[in-house]
């Protein structure tokens, strides 16, 4: 069985011009240790996969499993457990705290665990080392670059050591060399075997994915395999 | 990193968000510290006053007469009998279960003497109680110190053209002038006052009482048990609580404590309408912020402590404040609604249950809000993931 099993899975929101299909009967499987690029035009759905996949707003149809668990079927506190616990999301606003710092941002999702002060400390210093930026730990969003924020929002993703990466245009708002460096980090993730679920416009990365989907009008359009195995970092 | 540290982080960074709540809330705690103490204070100071300044109990012989008198016009009186005390009875006052809280027993004798052909009141007094008893007097002059000592009334002293050091003529026998009573607007401006032995040899009844005035320290005794204890000691007596007075006082400070409830009631609702809707105001503000932790894994009532921290953090600095401000205000404002050595009342009940009034009030219009932020869509929150 598939990490991630989407079937016949629909999303439409009501409108004032009527019902809108966002996602139309999607059936995917996603396996583990996968790096799948989501792809498409605007409208075409990408958003709201990312946001079913992250079981963050209920499907009109469909089930979605992921590591056996229907998600949709679990209660909205039960739900929010899962997502501590199964997801970690890099937002494409980075969507840091801005009053927190680097590692006070990197230590929500274990705010509300059992973990001691010293622990979560321990992990997310940790994190914060995997990106790079252990060196910028007390420091606030607005002293950081984009790119220093963007790996602190991928260190509080990895903090918990989630099963699953989704991401949302991470690179959508950096240059290129800052790009290169972020898509490495993911593919350095992915070879550790972390499953990474990253939703683009750019097409300039496709070469970083190991399997690309491609949305139109809230279907699936392609599905294609680009390499079998977690690609090898690009220098 | 737990949810009271994010509450405190995010307050340290909306500094003025919090100082208006502050402010909304400190403002309803300080009025109701401030009235609450101020009402004590005067409530204090009438005890006090009941206590310390005056007779509240006056004994006199049994009468069976009926007043002709209304208004200050004296019209006469119908009396079937009237027998005089008897100085020896009251060592029996010394006998009663309430002894000790008699502070002061000052007896007296009354009657009319002649002076350059005018009938004059005459009261025979133990000088050494009466002038502490009727504290409100002001005299020129001194007290009685001698038998041929006399104090007049201001009324006495313009009539017949006294001064102090003076002679006066009563009943055909001559005394100084030792001290002249300032006009009080009573029977006492009318009075001459002479030592209780000389008053009972000139009026030929020695060893007699016409009343007396007992001041019982009422702060821990109920005057009208004593009223009962003094009637079975003095038989012959007829006891009565002089109640009016404190009675109009106390109604009065009842009335100013209904004021203080309802405008405490007014302001304090108000202050709740200003956390409301600035911790509305905090969460609409705050929607994305929200989302992000919905989606990191909080649960709902994960977000509604967080928001419930934030709230009891702002009140409990509110509740603190505004004790101190309000404890600050009532001594400002005191000496402009009670006498001079009222004092405002440090009392530990109040301090706290200003505090607790504060979070209570805080936490309550903080419900809403917080549930309201639990129950944010975060897939709304995050619109553009």
């Amino acid at each position: 069985m598939a990490f991630i099993e989407l079937d016949q899975l629909s999303k439409s929101y009501a409108t004032d011009a009527g019902q809108v299909t966002a996602l139309s009967e999607t059936v995917l499987q996603v396996e583990e240790g996968s790096f799948l690029g989501v792809m498409g035009p605007s409208g075409s759905g990408k958003s709201t996969l990312l946001t079913l996949l992250g079981g963050l707003a209920e499907p009109t149809s469909g089930r979605m499993l992921i590591d056996d668990i229907d998600v949709y079927a679990l209660g909205d506190e039960k739900r929010a457990d899962f997502r501590r616990e199964y997801i970690g999301f890099v937002f494409q606003a980075y969507n840091l705290i801005p009053y927190l710092t680097a590692i006070e941002n990197v230590m929500l999702p274990l705010a509300v665990t059992r973990f001691s002060a010293v622990r979560q400390a321990e992990l997310a210093t940790g994190a914060l080392n995997r990106v790079g930026l252990g060196h910028r730990i007390d420091h606030l969003p607005n002293q950081l670059s984009g790119g220093e924020q963007e790996r602190v929002a991928i260190a509080r993703a990895l903090v918990n050591h989630p099963p699953l990466i989704l991401a949302d245009e991470p690179t959508g708002s950096l240059d290129s060399v800052t790009s290169t460096e972020i898509m490495n980090l993911f593919t350095q993730l992915n070879r550790d075997g972390q499953t990474i679920i990253m939703v683009t416009h750019n097409t300039g990365i496709e070469h970083y994915f190991n399997r690309i989907v491609e949305l139109k009008d809230g279907a699936i359009a392609t599905d294609t395999t680009l390499k079998s195995e977690p690609v090898a970092a690009v220098g | 990193m737990n949810l009271f540290s994010i509450a405190l982080r995010n307050l340290q960074r909306r500094k003025a968000r919090m100082a208006f709540l502050v402010i909304g809330l400190l403002i309803g705690v300080a009025t109701v510290v401030s009235l609450f103490s101020m009402s004590a204070s005067m409530r204090e100071d009438a005890q006090h006053k009941m206590e310390n300044f005056g007779a509240n109990i006056l004994v006199t012989p049994t009468r069976n007469d009926l007043a002709l008198n209304y208004g200050g016009m004296v019209l006469g009186g119908v009396t079937t009998q009237t027998s005089d005390l008897i100085e020896a009875d009251l060592v029996n006052l010394d006998t009663i279960p309430n002894a000790r809280n008699i502070a002061m027993v000052a007896p007296k004798i009354i009657g009319v003497a002649v002076v350059a052909d005018t009938k004059v009141l005459i009261m025979g007094v133990d000088p050494k109680v009466e002038f502490r008893l009727k504290r409100w007097w002001t005299l020129d002059g001194d007290a009685i110190n001698s038998q041929q000592d006399v104090v007049v009334g201001s009324q006495v002293a313009k009539t017949f053209n006294l001064s102090v050091g003076g002679a006066i003529d009563v009943d055909q026998k001559t005394y100084r002038v030792a001290g002249i009573i300032q006009p009080t607007g009573s029977q006492d401006d009318d009075l001459i006052l002479v030592s209780l032995p000389v008053a009972q040899t000139m009026l030929g009844k020695e060893g007699k009482l016409s009343f007396v005035e007992v001041a019982a320290l009422c702060g821990d005794c109920p005057v009208d048990d004593m009223v009962k204890q003094i009637s079975a000691a003095l038989p012959v007596a007829q006891v009565s609580a002089i109640q009016q007075v404190v009675k109009s006082r106390l109604h009065a400070l009842e009335q100013f404590e209904t004021f203080s409830l309802a405008v405490s009631i007014i302001v304090l609702f108000i202050g709740s309408m200003v956390v409301f809707v600035t911790m509305m105001g905090s969460v609409n503000e705050r929607c994305h912020e929200i989302g992000i932790f919905r989606a990191l894994g909080f649960r709902k009532h994960h977000i509604i402590r967080l928001i419930m921290t934030e709230a009891v953090m702002v009140s409990l600095i509110a509740g603190l404040c505004g004790y101190l401000i309000g404890i600050a205000a009532a001594t400002a404002l005191l000496p402009w609604v009670a006498d001079d050595h009222a004092h405002v009342l440090l009392d530990p009940a109040l301090a706290i249950g200003s505090v607790l009034l504060a979070i209570v009030i805080g936490a309550v219009a903080t419900i809403y809000p917080a549930l309201h932020a639990s129950r944010l869509d975060p897939a709304d929150a995050l619109r553009n993931l």
